[in-house]
């Protein structure tokens, strides 16, 4: 928002909880507010990040509580932003610090506001992951009930989706890369639950209004780090901790690892870095495209008048739909290569042991 | 110039460099799987699988230089 209604009510915490609610209430005020400001990529940004209120089919819903852990190790809870912005305790429009939530009795040295010092608030992401979960969990606990029932019975309605989409992971993403079937086996739950939560999240994302939490540098991080782990576990358990270390020379003579040990361990942890960066960053881009596409309507009718405006839309919502279908690919290509990866670098951490280990099961079968 | 003009700038040039990089990497990688899997269209799965390795590995250095280019660009 612009900074001239908010310094008519500057610190008076009901007069800024009104002008929230106003600002949230008519959009007419928001726009014009919005047409004064120069059009940034910030902005932009802005809309693609994380914030306290439930984004979900063209409304901002604020129904996510609010968990602050404050300077003095107390814990605050709000049952959603509005309450916060009412208690007084708390504000989102304090003028040195627009858009972020600070006290409004603490200040620091300086006289500057001191945010808390830990937010644990459900916010917009950690809802859509919550979503995503309860999707997941329904549709494969409806999955597993009618395969207990009728074991033998051939699959019908969404049991066809889930077992041709388990079967491919099974064959083509995971048993080629991991060696053996008993191994594959272990590792299928992670990688299951990694393909369809990504999948989910990537698919919420395209909902109108929606972002995505897989757009999140902490979301597509704590995915890595459980692959990081679970690589290195596997690792650890199939190949040996001997192995792991020698692993660790990259084959070269022990008098060069001095520099070969430096290396191998930032490649442990480049490769889950990569995959962080890589879903991360595919999301994001694919939103951010989309709404550059349709910021350009606003931007041309802004600078060259309200008619090319309208002559631009035409073109900037068929690109955005070509963008969208795009997008539908990508969430399903992201899921498959998160999943991909994370198998192949199993295999890679593993090294001689996986072909090793597989020609002893050919033997076994022989 | 200012310095945020040439972070703009930057950012501009940046991503036009690297999108010319990894428009041709992955246009040879696209030719060779093409071939590839003509040749031998019985391996044509195989020859899929590793292409799409292939260029999500190509892709991602090409995403973290655009993470790069968009912090040029959203310097104040």
């Amino acid at each position: 928002m612009s900074t001239e209604p908010a310094a008519k009510h500057d610190s008076a915490t009901t007069a800024t909880a009104a002008h929230h609610d106003a600002a949230h209430a008519a959009g007419g005020h928001g726009a014009t507010a919005e047409a004064s400001d120069k059009f940034t990529f910030n902005k932009l940004l802005d809309k693609l990040g994380d914030h306290h209120e439930l984004d979900i089919f063209f409304g901002t819903y604020e129904i996510l509580p609010v968990v602050l852990l404050d300077q003095n190790n107390s814990l605050h809870m709000y049952p959603n932003l509005h309450a916060m912005e009412e208690s007084g305790e708390y504000t989102m429009h304090h003028l040195a610090a627009p858009h972020h939530i600070v006290s409004t009795t603490i200040k620091d040295a300086s006289g500057a506001p001191v945010g808390p010092k830990l937010d644990l608030s459900v916010t917009n992401f950690v809802a859509y992951q919550w979503i995503a979960m309860t999707i997941v969990t329904v549709i494969f606990a409806v999955v597993r009930g009618r395969y207990k029932k009728n074991p033998i019975s051939a699959p019908r309605g969404i049991q066809n989706v889930i077992e041709s989409v388990v079967l491919y992971v099974h064959d083509q993403i995971v048993r080629p890369n991991v060696g053996t079937d008993k191994r594959a086996m272990r590792l299928m739950p992670f990688m299951l639950s990694l393909f369809f939560f990504i999948l989910t999240l990537n698919l919420i994302s395209l909902l109108p209004g929606a972002h995505a939490a897989t757009g999140a540098l902490p979301v597509t991080m704590a995915l890595a780090t459980c692959t990081l782990v679970v690589v290195n576990y596997i690792a650890f358990k199939d190949a040996g901790v001997g192995s792991w270390f020698k692993h660790l020379l990259g084959g070269a003579p022990v008098y060069i690892s001095p520099i070969m040990v430096p290396i191998e361990l930032v490649g442990i942890i480049t490769k889950p870095f990569a995959l962080m960066i890589r879903l991360f960053a595919n999301m994001t881009a694919g939103h951010i495209v989309l709404l550059s596409l349709v910021g350009l309507i606003f931007f041309f009718a802004q600078e060259m008048g309200e008619v090319v405006g309208w002559g631009v839309a035409p073109i900037s919502v068929l690109f955005s739909v070509f963008i969208y279908l795009l997008e539908l690919l990508v969430a399903f290509l992201q899921a498959y290569i998160f999943t991909m990866l994370s198998a192949v670098f199993v295999g890679l951490a593993l090294g001689d042991h996986a072909a090793h280990d597989h020609h002893h099961d050919h033997a076994a079968s022989h | 110039m200012e310095a945020v003009a040439f972070a703009w700038l930057s950012a501009g040039i940046g991503l036009g460099i690297t999108v010319f990089g990894v428009g041709t990497g992955i246009g040879r990688l696209a030719a060779a799987a093409l071939e590839a899997s003509s040749r031998q269209p019985e391996n044509a799965g195989d020859i899929r699988t590793t292409m799409i390795i292939g260029a999500a590995l190509i892709e991602g250095v090409a995403l973290l230089a655009g993470v790069v280019c968009i912090l040029l660009a959203v310097k104040q």
